[in-house]
């Protein structure tokens, strides 16, 4: 592991405890992006008769997949397939900006998908494919990120008929 | 992550963001947002509080039947073991 990625890893640990400090960054320090109009688009159905999909920024990714690249200061915009019905014990965490211990104990701790398969005795319907992105892009990443790969992550949501989306932090 | 959603809401799919940063949804905020004042990395609860993980999920779903303007915030009242958390799959929850 280089320098760099064990210096990041060793802040993220500290800055998962100390929550006062992401708290403040969070509202000092985070510059707003993506202006200021929020699409909107009413649900055509309700939740629990809908299909749903996860999509996490946690880094989450099956074990098969190729890791996020922990090495460009930029981050990595790309993303990763989960199809749902993989094993959780076949997902892994690939995230140098914040504290994973806990979710690799559990991945439903920031990637619901058992619980969401539970759900479906209620009547929910879990989408045949989930996405994971590794929350920490900044500049030409960011770039490439609303240019390409969030809309080719739309675009295969709507092709699988997903009705509702639900978005997971690390 | 607001732009992700932002992006998925505009080809026609409503979203819901969970966030345990209000400041950071505040900044970028997605269609529907639910902030959880729960740790970082474990936005949905503890690893193996499968109760808690799964009332958390249910009530970011309810969002989408809460919230009915573009960028609103609503924040989820538990405060981590300190909160009774009641199974939606439970009989007499008020949900099954």
């Amino acid at each position: 592991m280089s320098l760099r990625r064990a210096w990041h890893r060793l802040l993220s640990s500290w800055y998962t405890r100390a929550h006062w400090w992401a708290t403040l960054y969070a509202r000092w320090g985070l510059v707003p992006v993506g202006g200021a109009v929020v699409p909107w688009a009413a649900p055509r159905v309700p939740f629990h008769h809908g299909r749903i999909a996860l999509v996490t920024a946690a880094g989450v990714h099956p074990r098969s997949a190729p890791p996020f690249d922990m090495e460009n200061p930029r981050g990595d915009a790309s993303f990763r397939e989960i199809r749902g019905d993989v094993a959780a014990s076949q997902l892994m965490i690939t995230h140098d900006y914040y504290d994973h211990a806990a979710a690799d104990l559990d991945v439903n701790t920031v990637f619901p998908l058992e619980r969401l398969r539970e759900l479906a005795l209620l009547g929910v319907r879990v989408a045949p494919r989930h996405f994971g992105f590794m929350g920490h892009v900044l500049g030409a990443e960011r770039e490439r990120l609303t240019r390409e790969t969030a809309p080719e992550v739309a675009r295969r949501l709507v092709a699988d008929g997903v009705t509702h989306a639900v978005f997971t932090p690390g | 992550m607001g732009l992700i959603a932002r992006e998925v809401e505009g080809h026609g799919i409503p979203t819901v963001a969970l966030s345990v940063l209000a400041g950071a949804t505040a900044k970028t905020p997605a269609p529907r947002n639910v902030v959880v004042r729960f740790r970082l990395g474990q936005v949905l609860g503890e690893p193996g509080a499968v109760v808690q993980q799964r009332r958390v999920l249910w009530d970011a779903l309810g969002a989408f039947a809460l919230i009915a303007q573009p960028g609103g915030v609503i924040e989820l009242s538990y405060r981590w073991k300190r909160s009774t958390y009641v199974d939606p799959l439970e009989p007499g929850s008020g949900v099954s």
